[in-house]
């Protein structure tokens, strides 16, 4: 290799690393001072690009994919319901918005949203209280206290028809989510078992609250918690 | 412990993916199109279609490329998309976006950050491949569909310019009186 060769390689791939180009490079001075200038300037050019990407990208990604998919969960089941009321079939309708068994669709429901945000379980960060309370402010519902601090993801989804604040808390090393639907109050409490998950339904303020956990025993917690968030704490010590 | 049920492995290997690589695609589309809201609305695109299109992707190793070559190619549509009459306004913007005071991107090498996004995107697509996915010159030319040869006095050209803009920038400056 050549000094034109050598200055050619090395100003397209300064990185190079192939014995010739190296032999040339340690006999030849002038051009082993143009080469360690180049590795100066490559280090330089290393620098400048790394921008810092922003903060919880891959947390917003995943969210961005979860959101898709449940768009497109939601438009297969809006043709699957338009299917089954253009076959005379509309009771199927409103049987699935809940006009007969509320309790019965919402646990179903609850339980049928979970798969898109499987990620959402996986999060340990807590998430600032500022963007729990946001979550709720978007439905309309301000917190009457702090929310728990464990909380680690919370988005404001729609639950088949219903209004809702989707939550994730890491409790022991376990997820426990919560759904609080808006503006619709369950008559009863109510607990189920249901594909793996164990939940408990309760009327809280003018909404229900949806507690699901692998583990039954963390329920009770994670609803006495939201309690207190959601009705102060003067009102849920008289309940409590 | 119960395992959950519903994790299933594409979701997993997604998640894995999107962990792993987003950091890098956004630093690869912020200088592709030098604006930080498009640049992790391309990541976005990205990482959606590669979701969509996971059972093309055979081994793990070859997801870093993989990725990388669907961005360039959600770049280049939508540089399709926004082509006309957009080119002065695309300066317009890049320069707007440089004075925008983030000390973190204008940093102590404001220059050279600028001087990149100042280069035309036949020079700084392959300099971005090189530097920044640590792509071969043969690897390039194989994903830009030229010839090494090319890329090679592409990548030489790059370099060339950027010290030249760095090297005027220093004269006008310092030959103030
Ligand atoms: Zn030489």
């Amino acid at each position: 290799m050549d000094c034109l060769e050598f200055r050619r390689r090395l100003g397209a791939d300064p990185a190079h690393r192939d014995a010739d180009f190296i032999a040339h490079r340690d006999a030849c001075p002038a051009c082993a001072a143009a080469w360690a200038r180049a590795q100066q300037f490559e280090r330089r050019l290393a620098d400048a690009l790394a921008v810092p990407p922003p903060p919880r990208l891959a947390e917003r990604m995943l969210l961005a994919q979860a959101t898709e998919e449940r768009l497109a969960r939601r438009k297969y089941l809006q043709r699957g319901l338009a299917l089954a009321a253009s076959a005379g079939g509309a009771f199927v309708l409103g049987r699935f918005l809940g006009t007969r068994d509320d309790t019965e669709s919402l646990r179903a429901l609850a339980v049928a949203h979970l798969p898109g945000e499987a990620f959402a379980l996986g999060l340990k960060q807590p998430i600032p209280v500022s963007a729990i309370e946001q979550g709720f402010i978007n439905r309309g519902v301000r917190l009457a206290a702090s929310p728990p601090p464990d909380v680690t993801y919370v988005h404001d989804c729609p639950v088949g028809p219903y209004r809702t604040v989707h939550l994730v808390m890491q409790r022991g090393g376990l997820p426990v989510t919560v759904i609080y639907v808006v503006g619709h109050r369950n008559r009863a409490h109510d607990r189920f078992e249901r594909a793996g998950w164990h939940g408990t339904v309760v009327p809280l303020r003018a909404g229900t609250l949806v507690a699901m956990a692998a583990n039954p025993e963390l329920l009770s917690g994670a609803v006495r918690d939201w309690r207190l968030s959601l009705d102060g704490p003067a009102a849920s010590g008289h309940l409590a | 412990m119960p395992v959950l049920p519903f994790v299933n492995t594409r979701q997993r290997q997604f998640e894995a993916l999107v962990r792993a690589h987003s950091g890098e695609l956004y630093r690869y589309a912020y200088w592709l199109c030098g604006q930080a809201a498009l640049a992790e609305d391309l990541v976005q695109e990205t990482l959606l279609r590669a979701w969509k299109g996971l059972e093309a992707l055979r081994e793990a190793e070859a997801a870093r490329g993989w990725l990388y070559t669907i961005l360039r190619r959600e770049h280049a549509r939508l540089y399709e998309r926004v082509r006309p009459g957009m080119d002065e306004l695309d300066d317009e913007q890049h320069a707007a976006e440089m004075a925008w005071a983030d000390p973190e991107r204008q940093g102590s090498d404001a220059e050279l950050r600028e001087a990149m996004l100042a280069l035309p995107p036949k020079y700084r697509e392959p300099l971005l491949m090189q530097v920044l996915g640590g792509y071969s010159c043969e690897e390039i030319a194989a994903e830009l569909g030229v010839k090494a040869n090319a890329v090679m006095v592409q990548l030489f050209r790059a370099r060339q310019k950027l010290k030249e803009a760095l090297s005027e920038r220093s004269e006008t400056t310092h030959g103030l009186p």
